[in-house]
């Protein structure tokens, strides 16, 4: 049983992200956040500024992101990218890692109970019917 | 005996003047109320220096730094400023200038480093081995505050000639025994407000204790719902909005501004800067654009002045900037109410716990009625809400 097929987006933020860049950046996302369950990673290694605009912009992802039942994960923060997240209080709202590897495969890392002992369950040789 | 005092102010800055909007000049930053350089000029005239002579490094690069300096200054202090080519040029001259003027000792102490000598110590020392030069030191590191013979002025001049690294003749050492702050960067300018507050120094804040290890100084405005947690100060012409928090030994430096529900927590909050609306400023030293975070150890420039702002530095221009937004928030406000969304208007409490389930109101025997109306009039704010049904 396939339990994650749906692909994970990586996608690399640019180096300063204004009102005009984070309008243009969430025109490039749409098409990813309006899908099923997205999952996306925004990679934040490049980016040396980010204003109100561009903290905004990430929320709105977020939030469109969890009204169809998917997350948008942060990862590779720049020192710039992480104190005005840190400033502006919306870094506990998103889930950070050190890579965008790590990103992605925490995707599949979470799986309710109920989903767990089902794969398992199927992993398992079946037991030899009694005679 | 004539001991004047002389203070070099150079070098090290907050901010970078190739990247930063502004910097400054270290030993000219408020801290808790006052720059390294006017506790130093106070220090020295608390030992009987009647006359001190300051020369401060100048440059078209800090845009912001001549105003922080220029208005920060020991106001009774001769104060001279220098290019940083002519500095150590201007500096000699002054010191010419004091030894013309009878002086018999100067003493010169560059900031940089804040420190608390006991000057009387040093010119006792001076005196008893007949120096020329004597020098402080903390351990093995020489610290750069002598005691100099007014008469010796080529022992003078090859100090201030070599930038105070040698001396022409033998230089005793004294150690210092007071407190000492490197103010090398903004963690140290931190540890210096938090000293000042914690009264780890001799030097207190420049305010009113309004509270105990709360200061205030004169013409600082906090306005209803902020909220100051000792120890913490807040300087002259400051304001707090509503709902801002300063606490654990922050402090908010003169004419500065922390917007509405913003947290400030272990800060310190540079002179003319603007904090903006529900932030979370905390372990860092922010103003000029900036904010340097001493837990991440990075210092990252800010350009948006929703969160971080340069206030006008002249009274003048702060009215001005005050005076539009006055005219500009009265059509904003007529502009909102004209073409924003009107709220639906949320039912009343009382009234919606009041109506009768429509299916509980076609069953047999239920009462909607209270049992005592009487109580019902004598407290009509009660609600009584239960979860399941109406047993």
């Amino acid at each position: 049983m396939d339990i994650n097929s749906r692909p994970v987006v990586v996608k690399r933020m640019p180096e300063r992200v204004n009102a005009r860049s984070a309008r243009e950046f969430l025109h490039d996302v749409r098409p990813f956040l309006n899908a099923d369950r997205p999952q996306l990673v925004f990679d934040l290694s490049q980016v040396v500024q980010l204003d109100a605009a561009g903290v905004e912009m990430l929320l709105r992802c977020m939030s469109e992101a969890h009204k169809r039942d998917g997350d948008v994960k942060l990862a590779s923060l720049s020192d710039q990218a992480a104190v005005v997240l840190e400033l502006t209080r919306t870094e506990r709202l998103f889930e950070i890692y050190e890579t965008s590897t790590e990103a992605a495969r925490s995707f599949s890392g979470f799986l309710p109970n109920a989903m767990r002992q089902q794969l398992l369950h199927n992993k398992r040789p079946s037991p030899p019917v009694a005679a | 005996m004539d001991i004047r005092g002389l203070l070099l102010v150079n070098g090290e800055t907050i901010g970078t003047p190739d990247q930063a909007p502004a910097s400054a000049l270290m030993g000219a930053m408020d801290v808790a109320g006052k720059s390294a350089l006017e506790r130093m000029a106070e220090r020295m005239r608390q030992f009987g220096m009647a006359s001190i002579s300051t020369v401060v490094e100048t440059g078209p690069s800090f845009v912001v730094r001549d105003g922080v300096v220029r208005d920060g200054h020991a106001r009774d202090t001769n104060f001279i400023t220098a290019t940083p080519e002519r500095f150590w040029r201007v500096a000699e001259a002054a010191f010419n200038e004091m030894a013309q003027g009878g002086a018999e000792l100067v003493v010169l102490v560059r900031l940089g480093a804040y420190t608390e000598p006991d000057f009387e110590r040093l010119v006792q020392f001076h005196l008893d081995r007949g120096a020329r030069v004597t020098q402080m030191s903390l351990g093995a590191e020489r610290l750069e505050i002598f005691c100099i013979s007014a008469s010796r002025r080529n022992d003078a001049a090859s100090l201030f000639r070599t930038q105070l690294a040698r001396c022409r003749s033998d230089c005793p050492l004294l150690q210092l025994d007071g407190y000492f702050n490197s103010l090398a960067g903004p963690r140290e300018l931190r540890q210096f407000a938090i000293d000042i507050l914690t009264r780890k120094t001799h030097t207190a804040p420049a305010g009113d204790e309004a509270r105990p290890g709360v200061w205030i100084a004169s013409g600082a405005l906090v306005e209803k719902g902020a909220r100051i947690l000792a120890p913490a100060f807040v300087g002259a012409g400051a304001r707090l909005r509503s709902g801002a928090v300063i606490t654990r030994c922050s402090s908010i430096e003169r004419h500065a501004e922390v917007d509405c529900g913003t947290i400030v927590e272990n800060s310190t909050v540079l002179p003319f800067s603007y904090v903006g609306a529900g932030l979370d400023l905390g372990h860092s030293v922010a103003g000029m654009g900036r904010v340097a975070n001493l837990r991440r150890d990075v210092d990252v420039a800010i350009p948006d002045p929703k969160l971080m702002d340069l206030m006008p530095a002249t009274s003048g221009k702060r009215f001005l900037a005050a005076a539009a937004e006055m005219l500009i928030y009265l059509p904003r406000l007529v502009w909102q109410s004209a073409f924003t969304k009107a709220k639906t208007p949320e039912p009343a409490l009382q009234a919606t716990l009041r109506q009768v389930s429509p299916i509980a109101g076609e069953a047999d025997d239920f009462e909607t009625t209270p049992r005592k109306p009487e109580a019902a009039q004598e407290f009509p704010n009660m609600v009584v809400a239960r979860r399941y049904g109406h047993q």
